[in-house]
């Protein structure tokens, strides 16, 4: 189509790949060269054409198409019933993880609580009134017992 | 596993192909997503320019992107994306076409236009509607060897040695084709760009 030597040059001017220096020099040849200026005008509107085309394309949605050819499929959002049990589920674990720390200071408390009374209960002269043996005796009736309470001398000498 | 996310950068815009596809080659995902977002309009434009029809570009785009990532291990030049993944979509596209086998693959006797074809001026090329319809028919008129060639050169912006390289062609060979497959185009846009007839 074209015996000029430069023309081969032509398509890097009109990619934009050429360097200014380059640009400038083969377009200001293309000026004086009828086959060059040919030859620029097409390779210039075929890119024109080229980006046209291209700046009205659509981004299609393929990529869940790909992802599930490939394993890439983007995990779903749970079930709103999922998230309710899983939160559930930690509600569960969080409390276990504590309550029976709380559950057993409590029972300490209780116990310590209790053991203060039993304590003071066993102390208690009124306790050891019925702790003391004391001689029982049948009673007339014959049925039953009746024990004669036994204070100690301790507790009368306390009174 | 999400100490390692972590520690990979944030992906943007300005994140380098090259980057994306070392990432998605350690299975990172969002990498290759990345990837798929930045290419997706141009691989699916080349293969609806190889196929003609809209819903088996759509199909073989996701073969594409499919195939890529089963594939991507065996991408060693990590800046090549584009091109490589081009020439997946063009044996996508080749194998769907044998499927339909209505296409002629390479041109016997391609009448390319040997006299110098009348220029328009690039300053009024406008691409209307009725234009573009013009101008997808010429590219349809090429063989499909011939037709993704071209593309892959003036839509794609593929270095020659890319070209080659994804159709097993000598560089000659490639400037060959796409020069032949310019001038046809040529040919045919003629009479829509300025009223002439070539």
């Amino acid at each position: 189509m074209s015996r000029c030597g430069r023309t081969a040059h032509l398509e890097a001017v009109a990619m934009g790949e050429a360097s200014p220096a380059t640009s400038a020099e083969l377009r200001a040849h293309a000026k004086q060269c009828v086959l060059c200026r040919h030859e620029l005008n097409w390779l210039e509107s075929e890119s024109t054409m080229f980006r046209q085309r291209a700046g009205r394309d659509e981004v299609a949605q393929l990529w869940k198409g790909v992802a599930q050819r490939s394993g890439l499929e983007t995990p779903r959002a749970w079930p709103r019933v999922l998230v309710a049990m899983a939160a559930a589920a930690v509600l569960v674990l969080v409390v276990g993880r504590v309550a029976p720390r709380s559950v057993s200071l409590a029972t300490d408390t209780n116990r310590q609580e209790e053991e203060a009374l039993e304590s003071s209960m066993l102390s208690s002269p009124a306790f050891l009134f019925f702790q003391e043996d004391e001689p029982c005796s049948k009673l007339p009736s014959g049925v039953g017992f009746q024990c004669s309470p036994v204070v100690p001398a301790s507790f009368l000498a306390s009174r | 596993m999400l100490r390692l996310l972590q520690r990979q950068p944030a992906i943007t815009p300005e994140t380098p192909d090259e980057a994306l596809v070392r990432r998605a080659q350690q299975n990172e995902s969002a990498a290759f997503k990345a990837l798929f977002e930045r290419h997706v309009v141009a691989v699916r434009r080349f293969l609806r320019d190889l196929l003609r029809q809209g819903d088996l570009a759509d199909d073989a785009t996701q073969e594409t992107f499919a195939r890529a990532h089963a594939q991507l291990v065996k991408l060693t030049d990590h800046d090549r994306f584009k091109p490589w993944v081009l020439g997946i979509a063009r044996n996508v596209a080749f194998e769907a076409r044998r499927v339909r086998q209505h296409d002629v693959l390479d041109d016997e006797d391609d009448g390319t236009p040997t006299a110098v074809i009348p220029s328009p001026d690039p300053e009024r090329v406008l691409l209307d509607a009725e234009l573009e319809k013009h101008f997808t028919e010429a590219i349809g008129t090429l063989s499909a060897n011939r037709r993704a060639a071209l593309l892959m050169r003036l839509d794609h912006g593929l270095a020659y040695e890319d070209i080659a390289a994804a159709f097993g062609w000598s560089i000659p060979t490639v400037k060959n084709e796409i020069h032949r497959a310019r001038l046809k185009l040529r040919a045919h846009l003629l009479p829509h760009l300025t009223g002439e007839r070539p």
